[in-house]
Parts: structure tokens; C-alpha cells; sequence
């Protein structure tokens, strides 16, 4: 057995390779043995799971990003609202 | 300043302006850039020609212009190449010599199988904004850029000019870093409790 565990990505190259494969297909060997890799190490079947989580809570609302009340919130300064007020209005006349 | 007329424009500022300036300011990193491409969205909402009604369907049309503007300032504003330290082997200090998990990397539990639960908790987003913050700058707005606003891999790369292996090194570690954070700040099973 000990043969094929070297042949196998480690969890090292496990984290990267599973981030490359959000990003586009990877070649059906690399594929193959990740897949073994994950079917025996739960640390990277859950990393897997949580990096997939957070692509899927942002692609449906990362709007909710900017709305999280926190009172270190960045805002705009009263000064730069005067300045783009006066701008926009300059821009109707 | 004398008063006047409440305008379209200035309901505009008040409604969406922070709004607009936060989405700005975390692409872009830069305040005073921020406020300019928020003046430049309202001024193009004003050339556009806009007939729904509605504040959410006014704000999702700005959002719409404003990508835009962003996606134009990183175009004008051409980059110099990024040179992050290419040793990410032995910087990472996740996982042993051997290339396994560090012992405490193994607190995995407490993530949900499945988002939806969570898109409602606020608290769940005040400490997903954080960890994005704790980002190193460039990584957070690559990655803000790649997974919120789903630019292609390719147009980032163009961007910024990386080649597509930086590219997917500056996500690797912005993911892991986000991971890590959200495991020990919300999803909490990695910390002890105290007293417990």
C-alpha cells in the first residue's frame, strides 16, 4: 500500500490543488488522484466542503457584505457627500 | 447653503452613497478613489435612462454601474506586477514537514453542509467582512473580484497582470486565511471555551 500513498498528493498540495480546481479542470490524472486522497483523509474532504461554502454563500449574497451594521462600518464623510452632491449638481445645469 | 429642492440626486447620496462607497472601498482599497467612483456612478445614473421603481431595484442598478467603473479604474491604473513571496511551501505554516494538516487544523466540525441558513446571521456577516479585512490587501480584492463579482480568471490576470500561477496562489492563500478565520471566529469549534 505504502507505494501508492507516496504517488498521492499530500494535504499541502491537497489545499492548493483543490483551490486550482475552482478556478478550471483540472487534468483527468491530477483529478484521480485527489479523488483518492479525499476519499481517505476527512481533513480535506472538509476543507473541500467549507471552501465550497464560502464560494456559495457569496455568489448568492455578498450584498449583505456591505450591510452588516457594524459600527467600524466605513462610510462616506460628510465632506465627500457635500462634494459629490456638488458635483452631480453642476453636472444637470 | 441655502436650502432647496430635494432632488433625485441627493436622494441618491443619502440612500446609497455608504453603500455604494463600501462596495468601492473594498475593491479598490483606496478611500479616495472610492469617493471618485461613487461620483462617477451617480453621474452616469444620471445620463441613464432608468424607469423601474423600487430602492431595490434602484440600488441593484447602481451596482451595475459601478462594477463597471471599478472594472475601468483597475484597466486605466496599469499595474505593477505583483510580487508576493514565491516560497508558499515553507511560509505555510498550516501543515507539518510532511505536508499533513497541523493537529490543530483538525478542528473541522461546526461548518453547515449547506449556506442557507446562514445568508440570514448578521453576526455570520460582521465576522466574514472582518476576516475579508485581514486579508492582505491585494488578496482580498482579487478575491473579492473572483468570487463576488465572478470576473473570469483570465480579466484578473489582464488586470493586474499576473500570470495565471500567481493568480492562483494570491486565491489559494486568501482562502485558506478566510477558512481558518471563519473556523476559529465564527464557526468556533477551534477555540476553547473558557470555564467549560
Amino acid at each position: 500500500m505504502s507505494w501508492m500513498f507516496r504517488m498521492l498528493p499530500t494535504c499541502r498540495d491537497m489545499a492548493r490543488l483543490l483551490s486550482d480546481s475552482m478556478e478550471g479542470r483540472l487534468p483527468i490524472h491530477v483529478r484521480m488522484r485527489m479523488s483518492l486522497h479525499l476519499r481517505m483523509c476527512v481533513l480535506c474532504e472538509g476543507y473541500k466542503r467549507h471552501l465550497a461554502l464560502i464560494r456559495n454563500v457569496l455568489r448568492k449574497d455578498s450584498a449583505r457584505l456591505i450591510e452588516t451594521d457594524r459600527p467600524e462600518e466605513p462610510r462616506l464623510s460628510p465632506e465627500a457627500k457635500e462634494r459629490i452632491r456638488r458635483a452631480v449638481e453642476s453636472s444637470r445645469k | 447653503m441655502v436650502d432647496r429642492p430635494i432632488s433625485a440626486s441627493d436622494r441618491w447620496i443619502d440612500d446609497h452613497g455608504d453603500t455604494l462607497y463600501r462596495f468601492a472601498l473594498a475593491r479598490v482599497r483606496n478611500s479616495d478613489v472610492a469617493e471618485d467612483l461613487v461620483q462617477e456612478t451617480f453621474l452616469a445614473a444620471l445620463q441613464g435612462t432608468y424607469r423601474e421603481n423600487g430602492p431595490t431595484a434602484e440600488r441593484s442598478w447602481m451596482f451595475g454601474i459601478i462594477k463597471h467603473k471599478i472594472i475601468d479604474y483597475f484597466r486605466r491604473t496599469a499595474r505593477e506586477p505583483l510580487r508576493e513571496s514565491a516560497d508558499s511551501q515553507s511560509a505555510d505554516e498550516d501543515f507539518l514537514p510532511d505536508g499533513h494538516w497541523k493537529p490543530e487544523m483538525a478542528a473541522i466540525g461546526g461548518w453547515p453542509e449547506k449556506p442557507d441558513g446562514l445568508l440570514e446571521r448578521k453576526q455570520f456577516w460582521a465576522v466574514f467582512a472582518a476576516c475579508l479585512e485581514n486579508l492582505p490587501p491585494r488578496a482580498a480584492q482579487v478575491f473579492t473580484l473572483r468570487e463576488m463579482d465572478e470576473v473570469e480568471t483570465e480579466e484578473i490576470c489582464r488586470l493586474f497582470s499576473l500570470t495565471p500561477t500567481n493568480l492562483g496562489v494570491i486565491l489559494h492563500r486568501a482562502r485558506k486565511q478566510l477558512r481558518n478565520c471563519l473556523s476559529g471566529r465564527y464557526f468556533g469549534r477551534s477555540q476553547k471555551v473558557e470555564g467549560a
